[in-house]
């Protein structure tokens, strides 16, 4: 059992990656390859439920910590760590994995074993960068991320994958090589590789403003921020369907995870400087992402621009630095993950049988396919934002805790205009919704789809579950985070003291400032304004 | 002074054993192939990996016994022997890759072998070199054998033009070389190196004198490793010249110019230091800039590797900037730069292992496809879903480009970790930013070759040849090229031991 507790976290990451070099090398047929796939990707599963359920959500430092010496005289050193935002998002990668292979079932059938070794390599390369505790393995990681996903979307992708895996691979380098030189000359300062000994640093002010900016372009691009956002949308359309849910349900996290974890911590005076400017684009981003949402043919880029939208909101709550926002926020990008990887299934599903996402194309669906016009609905409500249904916990925290953020300036007006991207949000998933599923069956080539089949189900059942008790649940996730939060939010103390003392009235009441008052007290207190 | 002229070999033979079974094996490698009629074909490869695996084992197996030999001619140690193993250990690949070659174009050369052998003492020498003469004479053993063999494929115009374009140029370099080193000699009144560091500690060193002399020894030696504005020669002659060679070209030969090229800096420093390291930096930024945005508009992937091994010469010459960085301000930062000065200078060794295993990868795929057309694997366009037909071969080239692009988890990353991290520390921030946007612009061009490859659909002139000995070969290249980017520290501990045993 202690060899479990001390390797766990080794064996959840690279499990993956040994099933993909079985995939690669030794497993030829395509329906083996789906079945070890899917095989490895459960075990992986039933792994990470390790951590859950020996996780403790009492501690907001690292658990499960493996490190020994890998590089020079062991200032590099292979070092894994889990706190309670590791462990949501991990958890959200291994749930989505066995997921994501039983989706691409009849949708990938040409080298089906490369394509699903480049899944789990892919898998391998998240989990470890959320584990990662030393910068030089967390930007191993982070880069290896970028070889799967270019090759799943160059190869696998649609008429224009080529063009779309190149601009995804350029734009993220183009982050993080600034983002290495930060590193590296942290790791002079330093005297080692290992976060908390960069936390340790005393940086000037100067100092502190450029590597904030190099490790925030880095997980910009990744997030995106507007106006960094371009690749994600040609990304998302020539990716195939499994290629789009991980896109969404965890690549895009990573950026808001990187400025959660590094660039907010490390630099507080960054975060200062440049909280205003980030939340002026974050609010862009919203509104932005969901006006161009509204105007697109093609479901599969509606949900994408929906993405920027959402992903703002993420960025928003996170530099309202208020303990509100920030957990409204990590708990935005779990719900985004669920319920925007079950609206890129769902595109999925349609494209299968059509081979086309026009909007134009459909009409009046649901008459065809009631359950699938039944779980499409579902998603949209759950990704506007409708209560008991995981998103609207996320952006509600979010909105509020960025009210009442006494750090920004207009917090107030922000919220506001991010609360319009909500009903924006509404309007166009809405509008589509209605033009793909309601009204007459007119478009004839519809007339004989068939409804969901069982191993669809069987993908989207999980997903819409947890949809629903994360909505009606949150604690269960906010119980896990919430000490995680204060811990690494510690370094910006000084700004969450003075907040605190300024919005006494109202703020200290919801969330007291030495985070006593347990996670579901947090959230019926939120809910009841 | 009649020792000088007439060495004693004979007390001095256990150092020298692996130059002379290099030496006696290429005169071997001669006669065979001139006097035993009964040769089938692939004899003469099998005897040249036999000279040069005895000499690696000789290498690996013997006490070694360091310091000057030869009268103070060569300076035998663990720096030598790193860039022999070096030598050696590409020696062999590029015989391997180059019965393969002869395959593809139905063309068999036996005066490569004995060529091959010359050109590896040459560069031995070199490595050793604790003499301007020993310099020259290492560098020109090289040369003159790499001459003949990039321009001697019989009835191929272009690789006759390769060949004589690199004799011109290379001829010229030589000429820059023996000019400076006459001046150096005037400085020093002897050409020993251990003469240069004495008159640079006298009493009134003739600065003018070394200044001149040392660039224009400098000149000489940017030719060997393609520095700009040197370089002309690079693109024609890696494109002109069998792919085989070629890649021993960019590997073996970039490495003995490299071995010279940081011994002769660290000689002269801090002087040439001073003299030189601004013009130094302003080469270095030029040379990974011009290698990597020319690189951008190749069709051909030889050329394209010849634009990007100029691109990495650049990146090791910021290594060797670094090296010579003048300690700026306070006496700590002076206490400092030792340090600096030898991480920078284990990271350019390092460096030119991940570089020489990375590219020797790539040019053994690049070398065997495209049989049965009468060309290399050249024409990028022609990869076009290669993985189809080819996929080990397809996969180790991916390996090995990816690697070049300093992505993770290959080795080529851990080289530019260990050389920027170099930078970094020596406080030359614009320097690794400008390092960092080069290798991201370099990126640009591997990835094309990989979206020839794996995305694009099969087409009739698709390059299918292959030869399993050589895609073997490099596929071992390629696990070693991820494996030491997982696992560097071994070569890098042993990379920062050996730079120290030069500096003392």
């Amino acid at each position: 059992m202690s060899f479990i507790n001390d390797h766990i976290l080794t064996l959840v990451t690279f499990v993956p990656l040994a099933g993909s070099l079985a995939l690669w090398t030794v497993i030829r047929r395509d329906g083996l390859a789906r079945i070890f796939a899917l095989v490895v990707a459960l075990i992986d599963f039933v792994l990470s439920l390790h951590l859950w359920f020996h996780f403790d959500p009492g501690r907001g430092d690292d658990q499960f910590v493996e490190r020994f010496a890998w590089l020079l005289s062991g200032e590099v050193t292979y070092h894994l760590g889990m706190d309670g935002i590791s462990l949501v998002l991990a958890l959200l990668t291994t749930f989505l994995g066995p997921l994501v292979i039983l989706s691409t079932w009849s949708a990938i059938t040409k080298r089906v074993p490369g394509f699903l070794g480049f899944v789990l390599f892919l898998q391998t390369a998240m989990l470890g960068t959320f584990f990662a505790r030393d910068m030089l393995l967390f930007y191993v990681f982070w880069e290896a991320m970028l070889i799967p996903m270019y090759f799943i979307i160059g190869i696998w992708g649609g008429q224009r994958r080529i063009y779309a895996s190149v601009k995804f691979f350029i734009f993220t380098m183009v982050g993080s090589v600034f983002m290495l030189v930060g590193i590296l000359w942290l790791f002079f300062q330093a005297g080692s590789m290992a976060l908390t000994d960069f936390l340790n640093l005393q940086i000037g002010h100067e100092q502190q403003l450029w590597l904030f900016a190099a490790f925030f372009l880095a997980f910009a691009i990744k997030v995106p921020v507007f106006p960094l956002h371009t690749w994600l949308p040609d990304a998302h359309v020539e990716a195939p369907t499994a290629g789009s849910v991980i896109l969404a349900g965890v690549l895009l996290k990573m950026g808001t995870y990187g400025m959660l974890r590094f660039a907010m911590p490390l630099f507080p005076d960054g975060v200062t400087f440049f909280a205003p400017a980030i939340s002026i684009l974050a609010v862009i981003g919203i509104i932005y992402g969901a006006l161009v949402a509204m105007v697109q043919p093609d479901v599969k880029k509606l949900v994408a621009y929906s993405s920027v939208s959402h992903l703002g909101f993420v960025v928003l709550g996170l530099f309202s630095l208020t303990p509100m926002g920030v957990a409204g926020g990590i708990f935005q990008m779990l719900a985004h993950g669920l319920s925007t990887g079950a609206l890129f299934l769902l595109v999925g599903v349609i494209y299968d049988r059509r081979h086309t996402r026009e909007i134009s194309e459909f009409g009046g669906l649901a008459h065809q396919m009631p359950l699938y016009a039944t779980f499409f609905m579902i998603a949209t409500l759950a990704s506007v934002g409708l209560p008991i249904l995981a998103g609207f916990i996320g952006e509600f925290m979010i909105l509020f805790g960025t009210f009442h953020s006494s750090t920004l300036v207009h917090a107030k007006l922000f919220a506001i205009l991010a609360a319009t991207g909500v009903v924006l949000g509404a309007i166009y998933m809405f509008w589509m919704y209605q033009r793909v599923f309601l009204g007459k069956l007119s478009n004839d080539k519809n007339r004989n789809l068939p409804d969901l089949n069982l191993r669809e189900i069987v993908v989207l059942v999980p997903i819409l579950v947890f949809i629903f008790w994360l909505g009606v649940q949150p604690g269960f996730i906010l119980d896990k985070i919430e000490t995680s939060v204060e811990h690494v939010l510690a370094p910006l103390g000084v700004e969450q003291h003075h907040e605190s003392q300024t919005s006494e009235s109202h703020h200290a009441r919801i969330l007291p400032a030495g985070g006593t008052g347990s996670p579901n007290f947090v959230v019926l207190e939120a809910e009841s304004h | 002074m009649n020792e000088f002229f007439i060495p004693a070999v004979g007390s001095q033979a256990g150092p020298l054993l692996p130059y002379l079974i290099v030496a006696a094996g290429g005169l071997l490698v001669m006669l065979v192939d001139s006097f035993v009629k009964t040769l089938k074909k692939d004899h003469l490869s099998y005897l040249t990996l036999f000279v040069l695996l005895g000499a690696i084992l000789v290498q690996i197996t013997r006490v070694p016994q360091d310091g000057p030999v030869l009268g103070g001619m060569m300076l035998i140690g663990a720096y030598a022997r790193f860039f022999n193993f070096l030598f050696l250990g590409v020696g062999v690949m590029t015989t391997i890759f180059a019965t393969g070659g002869f395959d593809r174009d139905g063309l068999y050369r036996p005066e490569f072998y004995p060529l091959l052998l010359f050109s590896i003492l040459g560069m031995m020498v070199l490595a050793a070199a604790n003499d301007l003469l020993t310099v020259f004479l290492g560098i020109e053993t090289m040369s003159l054998s790499v001459y003949v063999l990039a321009g001697g494929v019989h009835g191929n115009v272009r690789s006759s033009e390769a060949g004589f374009k690199y004799l011109v140029l290379g001829g010229f370099s030589s000429a820059f070389l023996l000019m400076g080193m006459a001046l150096l000699y005037g400085f020093a009144g002897g050409t020993g190196f251990a003469d240069l560091t004495a008159a640079l500690r006298g009493d009134s060193p003739d600065i003018t004198l070394l200044t001149l002399g040392s660039g224009l020894v400098l000149v000489g030696m940017g030719f060997k490793v393609a520095m700009v504005p040197f370089h002309m020669w690079t693109p024609d002659v890696y494109e002109g010249a069998p792919s085989y060679i070629t890649g021993f070209m960019a590997t073996a030969v970039k490495a003995a110019g490299f071995a010279i090229l940081v011994r002769f800096v660290l000689l002269l420093q801090p002087q040439t230091a001073f003299a030189w390291y601004p013009v130094l930096t302003a080469l270095t930024v030029i040379t990974m800039t011009l290698g990597n945005l020319v690189a951008l508009a190749q069709s051909n992937i030889k050329r394209m590797l010849a634009w990007s091994s100029i691109a990495h010469a650049g990146y090791l010459l910021l290594g060797v900037v670094t090296m010579i960085s003048p300690a700026a301000g306070d006496s700590e930062m002076m206490l400092r730069s030792s340090e600096i000065g030898g991480s920078a200078g284990s990271a350019i060794l390092f460096y030119l292992i991940a570089y020489t295993l990375m590219n020797l990868a790539a040019f053994g795929i690049i070398n065997i496809l495209g049989k049965g057309r009468g060309e290399d694997g050249e024409e990028i366009h022609r990869y076009a879903g290669l993985y189809h037909r080819n996929p080990v071969a397809a996969a180790t080239l991916t390996v090995a480009l990816l690697s070049l692009a300093g992505i993770p988890p290959m080795v080529g990353f851990m080289g530019k970790f260990y050389l920027f991290s170099a930078v970094v520390r020596a406080g030359l921030i614009p320097l690794a930013i400008i390092g960092v946007v080069n290798s991201l612009i370099s990126v640009y061009y591997y990835l094309r070759v990989m979206v020839m490859m794996y995305m694009k659909d099969e087409e009739e002139d698709t390059y299918s040849g292959t030869e399993w000995v050589s895609v073997v070969t490099s596929g071992m290249l390629a696990l070693l090229v991820i494996y030491l980017g997982i696992q560097p520290n071994a070569f890098q501990r042993a990379a920062e031991v050996i730079f120290r045993q030069i500096t003392f």
